[in-house]
């Protein structure tokens, strides 16, 4: 659910592009310091921002008989840490705008701030308290993409209700119009990535357990003994 | 065939060898005018002008930017139909000026949706990306959204393939196969991005390009006539817009 070119105001346009940018200047200084002092993970890291754009293109079988699709910033998150997923999100979310005419380019720092900033950092936070815990991989995986999912929903419902309040209620009688609105597709396209999360990583701690460990995600497998 | 309508278009289209910066200005003025101007006439204007200059000139499909327009077309709708329900002691009505406040909301959103769809089917990422530098976006972001663009399509491609085998296997036959087919999907399609990241970086090591891609970036050159034509044209929408 991005909000659309042309349907917030210029001030508030303004205002949440000046709201993100601290996050977004912050993922491109660790970007920069990543690229400069490891010139190899361009490549990784380009290929993590196409991985987040290309799992938005992912089909999820919906509970109300259509197809939805993720927004996969969870998963980015846990994998890449919030900072750099704030610069790929925007990165992310200009792409769908040019690409996929998802979004838009007034609108881009709204986004960026619900999608790259919020959705990633509650994502991360709700994947650190289930393992800290004590959950393992899975819970923490799946409460990260639902929480990340969840987070960008409510933030975009909250950005539009400033925008565009009621008028008989204000901003508080709008916030629960348009998160009642967007809630029948975004709670059930919640639940349904953080089931989509737990097979991901089900199946990455199968095949690619090497590199999940390289991440700190799982803990070296012990060396076998002769 | 890239696979994504958009941007097979703007490699396709007749603005295609235009200067990316000549089509900034008159796309970012568009949506600028269908930002600041009043909806009726200044929206409509913008739009219509977006449009003309998409199907006409600029050679677009009017199905790709038909079928583009349809995203945001669904959250117009749905955005601009909340905004105006009001929600009382007396349960849900209609806001006092309704109809006006949906038009206007729906107008501006659709005249800079049109707008910046005109940018996307005329200029490929791979000509706006060099355009960052210049916004002092450092080299280091801007190689990886470069990498990011070039990857994608690699991606999506195995994305296609791999579906198309596992719907073939049965594999979205029922819910269950279908979520779990989805999760083997984003599963491989990760593994790949890295194995292809890998592979790629290998081969530019041993090359000795180890310092970043550094291609020579096309070189455009800007229209005079295009810019008095984008300039005047923008001035006459202000003018018919302020005017009313």
């Amino acid at each position: 659910m991005h909000i659309a070119e042309g349907f917030l105001p210029v001030t508030h346009a303004v205002g949440w592009t000046l709201a993100a940018a601290p996050f977004v200047v912050h993922g491109a200084r660790q970007v920069v310091t990543e690229v400069r002092e490891r010139p190899e993970n361009t490549l990784l890291l380009g290929a993590a921002g196409a991985f987040t754009f290309v799992l938005s293109a992912v089909k999820l079988p919906s509970f109300t008989g259509s197809s939805s699709h993720p927004t996969g910033t969870g998963a980015g998150a846990v994998l890449f840490r919030p900072p750099v997923m704030a610069l790929l999100g925007t990165i992310v979310l200009l792409f769908q705008a040019l690409l996929l005419a998802h979004g838009g380019l007034t609108t881009l720092g709204a986004n960026a701030f619900a999608m790259a900033v919020v959705g990633p950092w509650a994502g991360y936070g709700a994947y650190r308290l289930v393992r800290r815990l004590g959950g393992g991989l899975l819970p923490g995986v799946f409460a990260a993409m639902a929480v990340a999912d969840l987070a960008t929903y409510v933030t975009t419902a909250g950005q539009l209700a400033l925008a565009l309040p009621d008028a008989e209620t204000g901003v508080p009688g709008a916030l629960v119009k348009f998160l009642s609105v967007f809630a029948l597709t975004q709670v059930p396209l919640a639940v349904g990535e953080g089931l989509l999360g737990v097979l991901l990583f089900r199946a990455l701690t199968v095949n690619a357990r090497p590199e999940l460990e390289r991440l700190g995600l799982l803990a070296a497998a012990p060396e076998p003994t002769r | 065939m890239t696979g994504l309508a958009v941007d097979d278009a703007a490699w396709a289209s007749a603005w295609r060898r235009r200067s990316p910066a000549d089509k900034l200005l008159l796309c970012g003025g568009l949506v600028g005018c269908a930002l600041a101007l009043p909806a009726w006439p200044g929206s409509v204007l913008v739009g219509l002008t977006a449009v003309v200059l998409a199907l006409g000139p600029a050679r677009v499909p009017a199905r790709t930017f038909g079928r583009a327009v349809r995203w945001p077309l669904a959250f117009i709708a749905v955005g601009a139909l909340t905004s105006v329900v009001t929600v009382g002691t007396g349960g849900l009505g209609w806001a006092p000026d309704a109809a006006a406040r949906a038009g206007s909301l729906a107008g501006h959103a659709l005249a800079g949706s049109a707008a910046v769809l005109l940018l996307a089917t005329t200029t490929p990422m791979s000509d706006l990306l060099p355009a960052l530098r210049g916004l002092r976006v450092p080299a280091a972001v801007v190689e990886v959204a470069a990498v990011t663009y070039r990857l994608l399509f690699v991606l999506l491609a195995s994305l296609r393939t791999i579906r198309e085998a596992q719907t073939a296997r049965m594999g979205y036959s029922t819910p269950a196969r279908g979520w779990r087919s989805s999760g083997a999907l984003a599963a491989a399609v990760l593994t790949r991005s890295w194995d292809r990241a890998r592979r790629m970086q290998e081969g530019l090591a041993g090359r000795g390009m180890e310092s970043g891609l550094r291609v020579l970036p096309e070189v455009l050159p800007s229209s005079p006539a295009f810019l008095t034509a984008s300039a005047t044209g923008l001035a006459a929408i202000v003018a018919a817009g302020l005017a009313a």
